[in-house]
């Protein structure tokens, strides 16, 4: 059963378009689990076009309208309208089997193509390629019974299961899960003994070498390994 | 803006139907002077002329493309336009970024999302019909007018001018708590608060 959403400032920063892309990327994923949250990222984004549709107006170039008309005239199928439509693959609803699209594109259906990196027999992670120079994503996958090594945060950080449920002292976390920890909290998630957890993490890294990754997978000097 | 909303809606709805470029005129004249102020906003203090008027050729381009998936039984225009925008402004602001960093040109490990993998332009919400829709619009838009300076004030900054909660808080040189309490304080007014049980 999900419980744990993103708060105020994550959906309104996020609905602004003003959150930085990593961690979007796990508000994206929670929305897609949660209905109650995109129920309300659509009401925050009416607030928005009211707010827009009352700015005052600014003038644009005269030859403005033009100008997109060549564009509309050009000889490319831009040119028609209606023949972008961006969710024809998936305007179905949401199950649970699926994961996010944004994730679903990096794994392409299969997550054994990524490059994974072991860090002892029950954990390993791979890191996400974001636009985002300040924090680090990651997907973890916990084998079922597993844990992740106790650990540190230096920085804050957002988990959210895609998969499975981990544990940890403080509750269970299930599917959908936006798990906020903020620095210096100590844990040791475990997952549960049935299934595979996978989750996808983000973390403020603003040194990488305070990243708790790096300083745990630096002795192990892991390459990064494809287990397919 | 009320009384026009069904307007809007079938200006798209002859865009997607039969690529009527007076319908687009139209919306052209009433949505690209927004979107430009919308952009203006969002660079204050660089210069932003091109980019602004970037943002209005592009978005407004979208708009046609994208006309055909415009359901006016699930989304106002002006929320659908507003959200167009808003992805399209990310976009440019990304590539800006992009550039300033000055990638290496043929980096190829550079797998990255579209917007629309993250923002996900969701019309699959089955919120409310066009009735319902209308009149939670009306009661925004007069419960917005009653505000308090300093949430109203607040609630721009976050949705016109880019900028995150912890942005706002270090250029006004307030904690970040005080920025989300009167973001929550507006969202309370307005209901739009989650009702998750």
């Amino acid at each position: 059963m999900l419980k744990y959403h993103p708060d105020t400032r994550f959906l309104t920063d996020y609905a602004a378009g003003s959150l930085p892309e990593s961690q979007a990327l796990c508000v994206a994923a929670h929305l897609h689990y949660c209905h109650s949250c995109r129920k309300h990222i659509s009401e925050l984004m009416e607030l928005g076009a009211e707010l827009f549709m009352t700015q005052a107006p600014d003038s644009v170039n005269a030859d403005s309208f033009d100008k997109l008309m060549e564009k509309l005239d050009a000889p490319q199928p831009e040119a028609q309208p209606g023949t972008l439509h961006t969710n024809q693959v998936q305007s179905t609803p949401v199950e649970h089997e699926a994961l996010p699209r944004a994730i679903r594109k990096i794994t392409g259906g299969d997550i054994e193509k990524l490059g994974w990196r072991n860090l002892g027999k029950t954990f390993r992670y791979s890191t996400i390629q974001t636009g985002d120079s300040q924090r680090e994503s990651s997907l973890l996958e916990i084998k079922a019974g597993g844990e992740i090594p106790k650990h540190h945060h230096g920085g804050d950080e957002i988990t959210v299961v895609l998969k499975g449920s981990f544990s940890d002292q403080e509750d269970r976390y299930h599917v959908g899960d936006y798990i906020v920890r903020t620095s210096g909290e100590t844990h040791t998630p475990v997952a549960s003994q049935d299934e595979d957890c996978l989750c996808l993490a983000t973390l403020d890294a603003p040194i990488v070498m305070n990243n708790w990754f790096y300083r745990l997978v630096t002795p192990f000097l892991n390459k990064p390994t494809s287990s397919g | 803006m009320n009384d026009s909303i069904v307007a809007w809606s079938e200006c798209l709805e002859k865009i997607a139907s039969k690529g009527d470029r007076e319908a687009f005129r139209l919306l052209f004249n009433k949505f690209s002077p927004l979107i430009k102020s919308f952009a203006i906003r969002l660079s204050s203090g660089t210069k932003s002329e091109n980019l602004a008027e970037e943002l209005v050729q592009e978005t407004m381009l979208k708009v046609w493309q994208k006309a055909g998936s415009f359901n006016s039984e699930k989304a106002n225009a002006s929320t659908w336009i507003f959200t167009i925008a808003r992805n399209t402004r990310i976009d440019l602001l990304r590539k800006k970024a992009r550039h300033q960093n000055n990638r290496i040109a043929n980096d190829h490990s550079e797998e990255g999302f579209d917007v629309e993998d993250i923002w996900v332009e969701d019309e699959n919400e089955d919120v409310f019909n066009q009735m319902a829709k209308q009149r939670s619009i009306k009661s925004l838009h007069e419960t917005l007018q009653e505000l308090p300076e300093e949430q109203s004030f607040i609630l721009k900054k976050v949705y016109l001018e880019d900028k995150s909660h912890s942005e706002i808080a270090q250029e006004l040189d307030l904690p970040l708590g005080t920025v989300k309490s009167r973001v929550r304080l507006a969202l309370n007014k307005l209901r739009l608060t989650v009702d998750r049980f």
